[in-house]
């Protein structure tokens, strides 16, 4: 009884907090740019309305349209409840389940490109295919992170790998996480969510033709999926786990508001890529997460 | 006893089919049937009861006497040879009827029973002598298959390139089982650890299966002989008989003592395979051509764990080693299963079209549903993606992978590489699906062909839909499979005999099929909602372009073209640009083709100074006898002056 409200009340965490993050990014840019800004509430509303709305579909477009962003929903939502909340853990572990973490988000990626090629739009196929062959650059990344935790750690599974080591190899580890948060969740250098130019876009292109209530999974899937990344993040960097119930409560959410600022600062003071530029800044985030992996290596052998 | 009554009933029926095969299509099918029931029966029962069945003849067959063995792991690989022979029979009939193709088509029938039939003595014969004579029966029943369409250039081609490839193979494999006859003193197989000194013919074996099982670079045969053959053929080729190298590879590093650097080599060969047969199938525009790839890469994913095993083995019998090479062997199954799905889908596909180039499909779901579906499903299940099978045998590797480096073994720094290179494949995999099924299946149709494209028959969906429900098995009840699983492990090495099934594959079991429960109820959800809340159809909106056309739509080309641009230093493309130039240009066009590099860079070249040195020895054997006289003369000098100098000595 007591672990299914515990698993409720996670769930809810997942379901309702994720939507701020949006928020909070544009408030900052707001604020940077001297702007009051759209409300930080703005993506309830948007998903609230959205769910109400009816849909035009494409007269292209089979039953895979709809299907696609329910399954990315429920694949990153998943994922996320993989993934511990500091000493409160997850409601359910296993050895490798950052393995399947992992292919969650893939089998998410999966289904939006999928979605996405429906259409038989040239705009929206040019944004899967960034969307993909970007992501193999990604994986080996967070990949390498993966296994720098686990040679940290000396243990598979997610509740027991993040446990981070302090010095180089976390700073090392934080950048280079942090790099792969920006290109997943498709926010500048990478992408520029507020562009109404879909050719120079990956996420908003690859949902050009969605409405309606798969609108509304879609941005709450990707509010999720940053809200995920962050707090990944924030553990991979900080012993969250080890603190007491209350500090860890206040470092956790401390840590997501400052990865989310920094998002929103650095979406206000660089300019978005060029396009041929992206796969060098994503070698040098995984190039970063082979160097903390060698560190972990050294460290364990020493 | 009835082991023995199993495999004996099957031996006889598949012949029986063979023979009935050109002749009597119902027979055939019903025997063909029966056979690989019998073999499956066999199969299974030798995997559960993990009884050894053993047999020895009376009388001699090239001077020795038969001996058939079924073990754990030669079962493993049977079941599979079982499944997809089986269903193979069944889709060839909707496939690649009389009526339709009149002259190919019994001696196609009669070709497969027979394949069957080698493929079960190779996984049966324990004499080096027989398992050779098995071998080339099969690689020619096979070449027979491929080239079923003769009377097409290119299948030809590929089937020639096939048999010379293959018999290169064989070649090292004469090399290796002489070896072992010489050295031991007998053809007779098994366990031979005692014997040090056979470890360096494990680099001969690596070479002679690995030509068969399509390792990078020894794969230059596959693409096209898989792309060239009919579907059912190239599914149980790409699906089945690759599988064979690998299965004598797994086999004798069982029997044989390694030397020191097989698990690296190994690994090394894998992550090659794994990473480029991957970059290769997402560059291909041809359907056919891109799953044959994909096996190249399938077979490096393997490799990896196998590689993880050997080393694991190597250096104590360490538990990861374990979960990577049940890992390797459990992919062996799943790929066999949806490598033949999507083959068989291809089939419909082409089938349907007539063309296997994915750049004049399109929007096919529409006259395709069951084929669009299955196709879909083999996606993600090759892609190794949650909740199906795929996932289940790549998390094993991982997991043996990701252990050895929580462990800190000291075989990490292989291992390491490794797994960066398996995340790396995942994702080029997940690449090349997502373009293979949406390009064919998606968007609008391409060509006229493409538009007026009809739907399989049920000969041909049957055997798709009992692949899928076969994959899904593996997928939600991944610890039902272990118990047969753990056989062949222990038959490979006896260390890791007994024990429990990991504990986390306990947990995925449920985990994957919540996971395929709550994806359903959401879809269903989300669907019942977008229409409570009212759908229109309309144009795809394309930025508010008016017109759109079928060829605006993104290729398969062009889809690719990022990464084909990452792997340019191996995929080497080659471009034919035609700009649109002047006021009023006629036409531009842009062509790319994917050359197989390793056999136009490679193997081309070599074999060019092969056949011109070959030619001008040719030009010295004229029959003038002034000529040879002159050889003779040079001959004795060059002795005679050899002897002197030695004399002088």
């Amino acid at each position: 009884m007591i672990s299914i409200l515990e698993f409720l009340a996670r769930l809810a965490v997942w379901l309702v907090l994720a939507p701020l993050l949006p928020g909070i990014i544009n408030k900052v840019k707001a604020w940077v740019a001297g702007r009051r800004g759209p409300p930080v509430l703005q993506l309830y509303y948007d998903l609230a309305r959205l769910w109400r709305k009816g849909v035009v579909l494409s007269t292209l477009a089979s039953p895979g349209f709809i299907a696609g962003p329910a399954v990315a929903w429920v694949a990153v939502l998943a994922a996320a409840l993989l993934l511990p909340l500091g000493p409160l853990g997850t409601s359910l572990s296993f050895r490798g389940d950052v393995i399947l973490l992992v292919y969650l988000l893939a089998l998410a990626r999966f289904c939006t490109a999928w979605a996405a090629l429906e259409t038989g739009s040239a705009f929206e196929g040019m944004g899967a295919a960034r969307e993909v062959s970007y992501a193999v650059l990604a994986e080996a990344a967070v990949i390498t992170a993966v296994l720098t935790l686990s040679l940290q750690t000396r243990s598979v599974s997610l509740s027991a790998m993040l446990a981070p080591s302090a010095g180089t190899g976390a700073v090392l580890l934080a950048v280079g996480l942090f790099t792969v948060l920006l290109a997943e969740n498709c926010r500048v250098p990478f992408d520029d969510p507020n562009t109404h130019l879909e050719l120079t876009m990956i996420h908003a292109v690859l949902v050009l033709d969605h409405s309606g209530p798969p609108l509304a999974a879609i941005l709450h899937g990707a509010a999720m999926k940053l809200l995920l990344f962050s707090v990944l993040l924030v553990q991979a960097v900080l012993p969250v786990g080890e603190l007491p119930l209350v500090a860890a409560a206040g470092a956790l959410i401390g840590g997501v508001l400052v990865v989310t600022v920094a998002v929103g600062l650095v979406e206000s003071f660089l300019a978005r890529y060029a396009f041929r530029r992206v796969p060098l800044l994503l070698t040098t985030a995984f190039l970063l997460c082979v160097f903390a992996l060698l560190i972990a290596w050294k460290g364990g052998a020493a | 006893m009835t082991m023995d009554r199993l495999i004996v009933f099957a031996i006889l029926v598949l012949v029986a089919a063979a023979l009935s095969g050109p002749r009597l299509p119902r027979v055939w099918l019903a025997l063909t049937l029966a056979g690989t029931a019998a073999f499956l029966g066999a199969a299974l029962w030798a995997l559960g009861g993990g009884t050894e069945w053993d047999w020895r003849s009376g009388f001699a067959l090239g001077n020795e006497r038969v001996h058939l063995r079924l073990d754990a792991v030669s079962a493993w690989f049977l079941a599979l040879v079982a499944v997809v022979g089986g269903a193979g029979a069944v889709y060839a009939r909707g496939y690649w009827p009389d009526r339709e193709r009149p002259e190919s088509a019994g001696r196609g029938r009669g070709w497969w029973s027979t394949l069957i039939l080698c493929l079960g003595l190779v996984l049966l014969c324990a004499n080096g002598l027989h398992f050779l004579m098995a071998w080339e029966a099969f690689a020619l029943s096979a070449y027979f298959l491929i080239t079923l369409e003769r009377e097409r250039r290119e299948t030809r081609a590929a089937g020639w390139l096939y048999l010379a490839a293959s018999h290169a193979g064989t070649l090292g494999l004469f090399a290796f089982f002489s070896l072992l006859a010489a050295r031991t003193g007998s053809w007779e197989l098994g366990p031979m650890r005692d014997h040090p000194e056979l470890a360096p013919l494990f680099w001969v074996a690596l070479f002679g299966f690995g030509v068969k099982a399509g390792l990078f670079p020894l794969h230059i045969w596959l693409p096209s002989a898989h792309a060239n053959a009919p579907s059912h053929v190239s599914a149980i080729m790409s699906g089945v008989a690759i599988k064979m190298g690998l299965y004598g590879l797994i086999r004798f590093s069982g029997w044989l003592p390694m030397p020191a650097g097989a698990g690296w080599a190994v690994l090394a060969l894998g992550a090659a395979s794994a990473v480029l047969g991957a970059a290769f199938a997402l560059a291909q525009n041809d359907l056919k051509r891109l799953l044959a790839y994909c096996s190249v890469e399938n077979m490096g994913v393997i490799l990896i764990g196998w590689g993880a095993g050997l080393l694991g083995a190597a250096n104590g019998d360490t538990a990861w080693g374990r979960l990577a090479m049940a890992g390797a062997l459990l992919h062996v199954w799943n790929h066999g299963l949806f490598k033949s799905l999507l083959f068989f889908g291809a089939g419909s596909v082409l089938h349907a079209t007539g063309t296997r180039e994915m750049s004049r499909m399109g929007g096919l779901w529409r006259a395709l549903p069951w084929t669009a579906g299955l196709f879909a499903f083999g996606s993600v299940a090759i892609s190794a993606l949650p909740p199906l099978n795929g996932f289940v045998s790549e998390w094993l590797v991982y997991l043996g992978l990701l252990e050895a480096a929580a462990g800190h073994a000291p075989v990490a720094v292989a291992t390491l590489p490794a797994t960066i290179a398996l995340g790396v494949t995942g994702a080029l995999a997940l690449a090349a699906f997502v373009k293979a099924a949406t390009v064919v299946f998606l968007g609008a149709p391409r060509t006229q062909t493409a538009a007026h494209a009809h739907e399989c028959g049920w000969w041909m969906r049957a055997p798709m839909l009992g692949l899928a429900a076969a994959c899904t098995l593996v997928a939600l009840a991944p610890a039902a499979v272990w118990p047969l699983l753990q056989q062949p492990l222990a038959a490979w090495n006896s260390a890791w005999l007994g024990g429990e099934p990991p504990a986390p594959l306990a947990t995925l079991g449920p985990v994957q099929l919540a996971l395929a429960v709550v994806v359903a109820a959401t879809a269903v959800a989300l669907w019942l909602r977008t229409r409570t809340n009212g759908l229109r159809r309309a144009l795809t909106w394309d930025c508010g372009y008016a017109a759109p056309t079928a060829r605006m739509q993104y290729t398969g080309g062009s889809f690719a073209a990022l990464a084909v641009g990452w792997f340019a230093w191996v995929l080497r493309p080659q471009r034919q640009l035609r700009w649109p130039r002047g006021t009023f240009p006629r036409r531009a066009d842009h062509v790319e083709r994917i050359p197989e590099t390793v056999l136009e860079r490679a193997i081309g070249p070599v074999s060019n100074v092969v056949m011109s040195a070959s030619a001008w020895v040719r030009r010295r054997q004229q029959g003038h006898l002034p000529d040879y006289i002159l050889y003779l003369v040079a001959g004795l000098a060059a002795v005679g002056g050899l002897v002197v100098l030695g004399s002088v000595r």
